[in-house]
């Protein structure tokens, strides 16, 4: 993948992860059931984007790396 | 042997172990301003993943998180929902920020902004509006260590001396070492905070409810508002969502533009090092979920606590745990309040000395280090004396200390990404967003939305910035190029 995709993909996913974790994009993820690992689903949800973040820029760190290591991008 | 004694002697030898680690870092470190501040640059991934982890997560996490999820319910997502954002984009700024403090020198935040905006007023603004936040927050995690040693012995050692020696402790190691010690320190209290909270996280409700879910299923049948964000506000009515996004948008921006935080930029070792410990952030960012927990496991119990800060502790009391994890419960909250007071003490020293005193005066080595542990030492004594005051209203000055600490994102993302940006443009943007952040904070029902008063302050800052900025003479291209590029 090239690196200005890769880096344009990490922006939209933080831009989609603030949108979703509050108003309005949380509206309707804002509930309890279903309960996922005994978590209301709410909880559960903002969690999910947090562990995105790790597998979004461990995604981009293996572009960056290999652009900074001279291959091609 | 009575419980609370055998607590004090686990509290006393946790102390006496930190005390140990910050005093023998210290004797790696150099006598540099830079050893003092920036570590010599040493930090390799593990202590810097556990400094930025341990210095994020304070006793307002560790405590207030409890409380909050107790008393406000799902409200307290808003904490869960900004670290690992606010903190991805350090991922490209961080190295940029650190290639810089190598190539200029630079070991804070300020003499980065003023390297491209020379100007020495710009530093000293920013010097005082970040001991006008650092306060506060220093206040607050004394108070947390009182707070704890206080509940967990009984009232035997009352708040005064809880915050008085686990903070003459921190002083003595901070004095002594710096970034070295704080360093060292941190790895060893972050590992006890996330190995106290997933422990006592995990174990409350199944102790307490047979599982999470029965526990989850409780609270939904008795106090359903509770669990659907944005949850509740101090009183008990539902909280706005217009407070609950701007708290996310705010704390997110802000979170690493605070300098103790920011200026970790310039301690790690390598580039890579740095990516590698916002990579794992968010794995330290789960770490509220047990925290979380442990408030939630005191909605529906028998007893509540004097104040809803009190929850963890109260829990612990309460549930009648062996004194032995009673004391490893206590250190690991004293690791959380220390682990960040120690971060802040260093980081108002650096800052104040560096940027504020340093550009009016021409100091050496010797008398600059010399000052920054005069500095620590008032700091210290200030927030202490805060600390004793039990009406002070701090969660609505820690709050607020977001709003100043919100307004250093656009200078910063100005100094590093933006070529017309000029050094009358950041000025004027920072006073007029700092300004109206205090405005509205000091009048706060005239808030439109509900909104936090940093996000209000940074829709003036930022237009402010963009046309003075316009409005003045381009900069010098050569200036511009060394950090922009």
């Amino acid at each position: 993948m090239k690196l200005r995709t890769a880096r344009t993909l990490t922006g939209a996913y933080l831009v989609a992860a603030l949108v979703f974790v509050t108003w309005p994009g949380l509206l309707p993820f804002a509930r309890i059931e279903p309960l996922v690992l005994g978590l209301p689903f709410s909880m559960a949800w903002i969690a999910g984007w947090v562990i995105g973040v790790l597998v979004v820029l461990v995604l981009l760190d293996r572009v960056e790396k290999r652009h900074r290591d001279g291959g091609d991008d | 042997m009575e419980q609370w004694i055998v607590v004090t002697i686990v509290i006393a030898l946790y102390l006496g172990l930190t005390l140990t680690i910050g005093l023998l870092a210290g004797r790696r470190s150099s006598h540099s301003v830079t050893g003092y501040v920036a570590a010599d640059r040493s930090f390799g991934l593990v202590v810097m993943y556990f400094v930025t982890g341990a210095s994020v997560f304070s006793a307002f996490a560790f405590l207030g998180g409890p409380g909050w999820a107790y008393s406000r319910g799902m409200a307290v997502l808003y904490i869960l929902a900004y670290g690992a954002i606010g903190m991805a984009p350090f991922y490209w700024l961080g190295p940029r920020i650190a290639s810089l403090g190598r190539r200029h020198g630079y070991v804070t935040q300020a003499q980065l902004l003023t390297g491209r905006f020379p100007s020495r007023n710009l530093s000293a603004l920013i010097a005082l509006l970040s001991l006008i936040a650092f306060v506060p927050y220093i206040t607050v995690q004394m108070r947390g260590a009182g707070i704890v040693i206080e509940a967990v012995t009984d009232g035997h050692v009352p708040l005064w001396l809880g915050a008085l020696v686990a903070y003459g402790i921190v002083i003595v190691y901070v004095l002594s070492a710096g970034a070295m010690a704080v360093g060292w320190t941190n790895t060893f209290q972050g590992v006890f905070m996330v190995v106290i909270a997933w422990t006592l996280g995990l174990y409350l409700p199944y102790r307490l409810y047979g599982g999470i879910g029965p526990m989850f299923e409780r609270i939904a049948e008795a106090r359903p508002e509770m669990l659907v964000p944005p949850g509740l506000d101090g009183t008990g009515a539902p909280w706005t969502w217009g407070a609950f996004s701007t708290f996310i948008l705010v704390s997110a921006i802000g979170l690493m533009m605070w300098p103790h935080l920011f200026m970790k930029a310039f301690t790690a070792k390598d580039d890579d090092t740095m990516r590698r410990t916002v990579i794992l952030f968010p794995t330290f960012q789960l770490f509220l979920i047990p925290v979380f927990l442990i408030g939630f496991s005191g909605v529906l119990f028998t007893s509540a606590p004097p104040a809803p800060d009190f929850i963890l502790p109260h829990m612990i009391l309460e549930t009648r745990l062996p004194a032995v994890v009673v004391g490893l419960f206590c250190a690991g909250a004293l690791s959380a309040s220390m682990s960040t007071g120690d971060a802040l003490l260093h980081a108002s020293a650096s800052v104040f000395v560096e940027d504020g005193v340093a550009k009016y005066t021409v100091l050496n080595d010797h008398q600059q280090r010399l000052l920054m542990r005069v500095v620590v030492l008032v700091t210290g004594a200030v927030a202490y004396f805060f600390a004793l005051d039990p009406d002070s209203s701090l969660v609505l000055l820690l709050a607020s200390a977001y709003g100043i600490i919100s307004q250093f994102a656009p200078p910063v993302v100005a100094a590093l990404y933006w070529r017309r940006a000029t050094t009358s443009g950041v000025v004027a943007g920072l006073v007029a967003g700092t300004a109206t952040a205090f405005f509205f904070w000091r009048f706060a029902a005239l808030k439109p939305l509900d909104m936090h008063e940093g996000v209000i302050g940074l829709l003036v800052h930022v237009p402010v910035l963009v046309a003075v900025s316009l409005m003045t003479p381009k900069q010098d291209p050569e200036l511009v190029e060394r950090f922009v590029s």
